[in-house]
């Protein structure tokens, strides 16, 4: 299952926290912060997989090869887009590849919701952030992955608020996905 | 007065760049204010802002009564907000949770489908197992609801509930499996209850096999990646239990493997295979070499494919699975994987080092260690300063702060980014490496080493390259734990080991140690910067003083134990040293053949005179460990000084006169009793204690005047004969001796008979310091300085005897007469055998070859040597043993516990076999329940009495009436009992019996019937004070019908 949803800025300021188990603030926020060192020392070829955080690391060590799965969280996956990172903790039983593409339908989801989405309407529209999510993932547990449903869920609670006009916005239009349109054609 | 809004506070931030604290501060007491105000909206907004500021870490569990209330606020708006704010901020130790339930109960329950998805959304952050049993009746009948999307969140939340809740997979599985089976069902909430399923597929797969026939359905026809990948890994748990599905599953996933486009899908299927034992099952058959050639041959392809890291990194990921069970599919991709260890990505490195841990043998453990050594080596250090420039909390302090740039946050998040800064080699993944080096090296007793000089000298490079330990050095005596878990302990902790057990390379590892220790080539021998490696001091300096007399410059390591700087060493290496300093004065005192001349006199007298110059002032350290010991040596140094200089001394060319008999006998019997054989761990608890052993009588009444009379003698008398009965090993001791030889040692192989081994899959000089080589070098050199056929330097041949041509080779560039070059006859059959192993030709020869001899010793022990001990042994891999048994018994942080649901089964209740333990607990209840029943039968008969003495006192009218109004009651009842009482329903009843209530008072009829049917052991105490009531319905209902 998936233990945590991250997503931070590319100064570590997080835009989105959601765990799904209940922990301590001051644990949240010093997790969001070693995930943020990590993340933000890898080069461009490196592989979306990040080495446990210390504070996730610790326990770990003890999975052997005879139990396949058990629930402690082993994978820390993530994406970078533009200038926020996107991050997912799961267990095992998640498949490291298929949660690539979670966080990319996530982020097509969201692009459908604002438009060319940027950092700045998470910022100001976090409640529909968290209301996309909660169309993905319950509890953990991945309930929806088809792009037009989960626009559909989150436009169905209400009109999806714009950003704010004077907030302006310039220089944009970046168009296209750099991976394959086809939500799961590519990976 | 000016409310913020979310925005309001968005951007005043943002525009309170360098005063954010104070901002927030001012905006959290404003909120404190509005969200105590009775304006709804005012209230929601504030609540808002307090949860955007929670994710900066700002805290609001103040706040959660205030949640509670715009959660219940009739607007949608205000309830998202509501139960976004409880996601969020509630924990474990939240109060108003219980308040919290009914609210929730009341939304799963409200008609519009986007305001029951919030609880379905919350429940799983908040609940806890009693108001799992609350909500799970509202709950349950949310899995029929019209939408899909409510029905699969619904499948959701019941799974999170089961994981507090166990009880509540009884009634919702069977709901849940009859959604799954249901072919029109939406095909989304399919996915989710496949997801559902997959995660407690690994807690119970047998509760999943009657399932499978609909899932494998699933997985042929399904469109849905997610779900098929899902589908996968549930088989692959699936299998084991159920070998017949393995043919069934082959022909589909293959067809996927071959056909799929999503790469993702295409990996989860080999890695299923794999799991799932299938490689195993269809071993032999030609569909199985069909099937491991294709998996691992996508898998290769996944390694070599460019461009691509992830698919690098999964696959390694893959290997790591097969490593054990199939080491050849392994092996045979070693080029590749071998190549991961030095890729740039630390994560793939760290994958890779995993998967070489696994893999290593004989023949290819130096081309490993050697390409780790490599990397340790050239790779520039990372100061750790420049580590936590990147980290957020080294910066000013956290806070939901303005970006310095605004034009940042509006790039456009469609394009996937990646930074461009080459990986550091941080410290804590060097000290992964030298632990999985030393992991790898001393894997079963250092079964795959065949070469220790050449272990010892990858040891001291390993030394050289170990990282500044986080801890400097104290000198106090706050010892362990974190010291221990220090690499270079366990670099030591190998140098120490291979001293002890391998005695052919002994002197090799004292001449390491040695080198280790001397003060003067501490530069050269420790990283330059920082305090790493120094740990491993300890073990040197016990190895040197142990094997002192293998020690090729004694001097130099005595001033070198004896240096002020020694002084500054941690406690436990100090302490260390000083039971060094005598056993070294030992080896260098004790000969006994040498005449007592005026000269030893004088150095040995200079010698103790420095060494109880050293002591003294330790024999007051703060350590207790280091005083005791340095007061001791102290004592003894000085007396074997009063001892030399009472001794006279013989001419130094004249007879022979014996030196005092304190320092060539009695010091080095201190030391030099028993040889020291590691002994397994545990091995201690398996001494039988002899019989007739007593160890309550004092072995001497009189033991004080015994060492009163001890303290009186004389050493010079009879000193022999007292040391020699407390050093010399008891001969015949009852317990030790079957086991005091190793058995090894009968099988002593001479160590001429030793081959050097290949090193030709790895070079040196890559891996190992110029000086290490240098001196190498210089040994082979020595080795081979008889061999005529020595030119190779990295050659593979033992001396031999000194032949005519070597002479005339050796002569060097002298000129050469042809003729005086004696003609041999060549013994062909003898040499052609030679040739085989020829140097020249030995460059190509595969590495593979029998591994050299050399005899290790193995632990000792008694009786059956027991397995489980051996991995915990701490002379062979100890880093890391304390950290890992901490952390099994440690949660980790992120962890939803789901073992709860291991001891559910799902079977259906009747058809499931009971367990002996569900059959106690069921008679123990009815037990109980009977108790409850019979003391509820006598109270109600004594209310009865006493009723019947009030009633009679009673007006008729009065009683008339009341009973009017029961009837009535009863008649509404009729309609809602039949529909539900099958045994389980308890809650509706309990409903019922509160509305009973009002009346029921006056009611105490005697009731002669009290069986009862709905009866089945659920509900406990509670149900004692209800009983009476109850009973008095259901007869009023059986007269009725």
């Amino acid at each position: 299952m998936i233990n945590a949803v991250l997503v931070f800025n590319n100064n570590g300021q997080p835009r989105l926290t959601k765990f799904y188990t209940q922990l301590e603030t001051s644990v949240q926020q010093r997790l969001i912060s070693e995930i943020f060192t990590l993340v933000s020392n890898r080069p461009n070829s490196a592989c979306n997989f990040l080495p446990l955080p210390p504070l996730l690391a610790s326990s770990s060590k003890s999975s052997t090869p005879t139990t396949p799965h058990n629930d402690t969280p082993s994978l820390v996956t993530y994406r970078h887009y533009a200038t926020l990172y996107f991050i997912i903790i799961s267990t095992s039983t998640e498949s490291p590849l298929a949660l690539l593409d979670l966080i990319q339908v996530f982020v097509q989801a969201l692009d459908g919701l604002f438009e060319n989405v940027c950092e700045l309407d998470l910022i100001f529209n976090f409640e529909t952030l968290h209301a996309t999510l909660a169309e993905m993932i319950v509890g953990g547990v991945v309930v929806e992955t088809q792009l037009d449903r989960v626009v559909e869920g989150v436009k169905a609670q209400g009109k999806v608020a714009k950003r704010p006009v004077n907030e302006g916005k310039s220089g944009l239009g970046l168009g296209g996905f750099g991976r394959g349109e086809g939500v799961w054609a590519g990976r | 007065m000016f409310e913020k809004s979310l925005y309001d506070l968005i951007r005043g931030l943002r525009n309170h760049k360098g005063t954010e604290k104070e901002y927030i501060a001012e905006s959290i007491r404003e909120c404190r204010k509005e969200i105590r105000s009775n304006d709804m909206d005012l209230k929601s907004t504030a609540l808002m802002k307090l949860t955007y500021l929670e994710m900066f870490g700002y805290d609001m569990s103040w706040a959660s009564f205030n949640v509670l209330e715009v959660m219940s606020s009739p607007k949608y708006r205000h309830k998202r907000t509501g139960y976004l704010a409880a996601v969020q901020s509630f924990r474990r130790d939240t109060e108003v949770l219980m308040l919290a339930e009914n609210q929730l109960k009341k939304d799963i329950s409200s008609p519009t489908p986007t305001v029951i998805s919030l609880p379905l959304n919350a429940i799983p952050h908040v609940i806890n197992p009693s108001m799992a049993n609350s909500v799970l009746s509202d709950l349950l009948p949310r899995l029929t609801h019209s939408h899909a999307s409510i029905r699969k969140k619904t499948v959701v939340t019941l799974y999170r509930l089961a994981l507090v809740y166990p009880e509540t997979l009884r009634p919702a599985w069977p709901k849940i499996k009859e959604r799954l089976q249901d072919e029109h069902e939406d095909p989304s909430v399919t996915a989710a209850i496949v997801n559902v399923i997959c995660e407690l597929g690994w807690r119970r797969p047998q509760d999943f096999l009657p399932l499978a026939p609909r899932l494998f359905d699933l997985l042929v026809e399904g469109n849905n990646n997610w779900m098929a990948i899902k589908l996968i890994k549930l088989f692959a748990t699936l299998t084991p239990l159920e070998p017949r599905l393995i043919k069934k599953l082959l022909p589909p996933l293959t067809r996927i493997i071959k056909e799929t486009s999503a790469m993702s899908l295409l990996y989860e299927c080999i890695n299923g295979i794999i799991q799932g034992g299938i490689l195993e099952a269809v071993e032999g058959t030609s569909d199985g070499e069909e099937i491991a050639r294709l998996c691992v041959g996508k898998l290769r392809g996944m390694m070599i494919i460019e461009g691509d890291a992830n698919l690098k990194y999964v696959a390694l990921l893959a290997f790591e699975r097969i490593v054990r069970s199939h080491p050849h599919l392994v092996s045979q991709q070693q080029d590749v994987i071998l190549n991961c260890i030095d890729d740039p990505d630390i994560s793939i490195r760290m994958r890779a080092l995993d998967l070489v841990v696994g893999m290593v043998n004989t023949d290819n453990l130096t081309a490993i260690v050697g390409r780790l050594m490599r990397q340790l080596r050239t790779a520039p250090t990372v100061s750790s300063t420049e580590n936590t420039a990147n980290d957020r909390s080294g910066q000013t302090g956290l806070g939901p702060y303005g970006e310095p740039d605004d034009s940042d946050a509006e790039e456009s998040l469609r394009q996937e980014k990646r930074s461009d800064q080459p990986p550091p080699l941080p410290d804590d993944y060097r000290v992964t490496v030298i632990r999985r080096v030393l992991e790898m090296c001393s894997r079963d007793t250092y079964a795959n080493i065949t070469d220790f000089e050449w272990y010892i000298d990858v040891l001291v490079q390993l030394v050289r390259v170990s990282p500044a330990t986080k801890t400097a050095s104290d000198t106090d005596e706050d010892l362990d734990i974190e010291d221990v878990d220090d690499v270079s302990h366990g670099i030591g902790r190998q140098l120490q080991n291979v001293a002890v057990r391998v005695k052919s390379v002994r002197p090799e590892a004292v001449e390491a140690a040695q080198s280790l220790v001397l003060v003067d080539r501490r530069d050269q021998m420790f990283p330059s910067s920082g305090n790493g490696g120094l740990g491993v001091l300890e073990y040197a300096g016990w190895i040197v003083g142990e094997y002192a007399n293998y020690l090729t410059n004694p001097d130099a390591t005595m001033t070198s134990l004896l240096h002020p700087t020694s002084t500054q060493l941690p406690s436990k290496t100090l302490a260390i040293y000083l039971q060094a300093v005598p056993k070294v004065f030992a080896s260098m005192a004790g000969s006994e053949q040498v005449s007592w001349t005026p000269e030893r006199k004088t150095l040995m007298t200079l010698l103790m005179a420095r060494i109880v110059h050293f002591l003294e002032p330790l024999s007051t350290h703060p350590s207790l460990e280091v005083q005791e010991r340095a007061v001791e040596m102290l004592e003894l140094m000085r007396l074997a000084s009063e001892a030399a200089s009472g001794t006279v001394t013989g001419d130094a060319y004249g007879d022979f006169t014996d030196p005092p008999l304190l320092l060539t006998q009695a010091i080095p019997a201190l030391f030099s009793g028993a040889e020291l054989n590691p002994v397994a761990a545990g091995a201690q608890h398996k001494v039988p204690i002899p019989d007739g052993l007593d160890l309550d009588t004092p072995i001497n009444p009189n033991l004080n005047t015994l060492l009163a009379e001890a303290e009186q003698e004389g050493f010079e008398s009879d000193e022999d004969d007292v040391y020699a009965a407390y050093s010399e090993p008891p001969a015949s001791h009852p317990s030790t001796a079957p086991h005091h030889t190793p058995a090894a040692d009968r099988l002593d192989v001479p160590l001429k008979e030793k081959e050097p081994t290949s090193y030709q899959n790895a070079t040196e000089d890559e891996y190992l310091d110029p000086d290490i080589l240098a001196r190498r070098k210089a040994e082979r050199r020595e080795r081979y300085k008889d061999d005529p056929f020595y030119i190779d330097p990295e050659a593979q041949q033992t001396s031999r005897p000194l032949t005519p041509l070597g002479s005339i080779v050796r002569a060097g560039n002298e000129e050469v007469d042809i003729d005086a070059i004696p003609i041999m006859d060549l013994d062909l059959h003898h040499t052609s055998s030679r040739s085989a192993s020829d140097p020249h030709v030995g460059r190509t020869r595969s590495p593979r070859k029998a591994p050299k001899r050399v005899e290790i010793m193995g632990d000792e022990t008694l009786g059956p040597s027991d397995t489980g001990d051996s991995s915990a042994r701490e002379d062979i891999v100890a880093p890391r043993r304390a950290s890992a048994a901490a952390g099994k018994s440690k949660k980790s942080l992120l962890q939803v516990d789901s073992s709860q649901l291991g001891a559910l089964s799902l079977e259906d209740d009747g058809s499931g076999p009971m367990t002996q333990l569900d059959i106690e607990r069921k008679e123990a209840e009815e037990a109980e329940m009977k108790r409850a029943l019979m003391e509820v039968e006598r109270l109600r008969l004594e209310m009865q009495r006493a009723s019947e003495r009030v009633e009679a006192r009673r007006e008729v009218v009065v009683r008339k009436k009341k009973k009017k109004v029961r009837k009535a009651e009863i008649d509404g009842e009729e309609v809602v009992v039949p529909v539900g009482d099958e045994g389980g329903e308890g809650r509706e009843k309990g409903v019922k019996k509160k509305k009973k209530k009002k009346n029921a008072d006056a009611e105490g009829k005697a009731e002669e019937r009290d069986k009862d049917g709905g009866e089945d052991g659920q509900e406990g105490v509670v149900k004692k004070k209800k009983k009476k009531r109850r009973q008095v319905v259901l007869d009023d209902e059986g007269g009725a019908e």
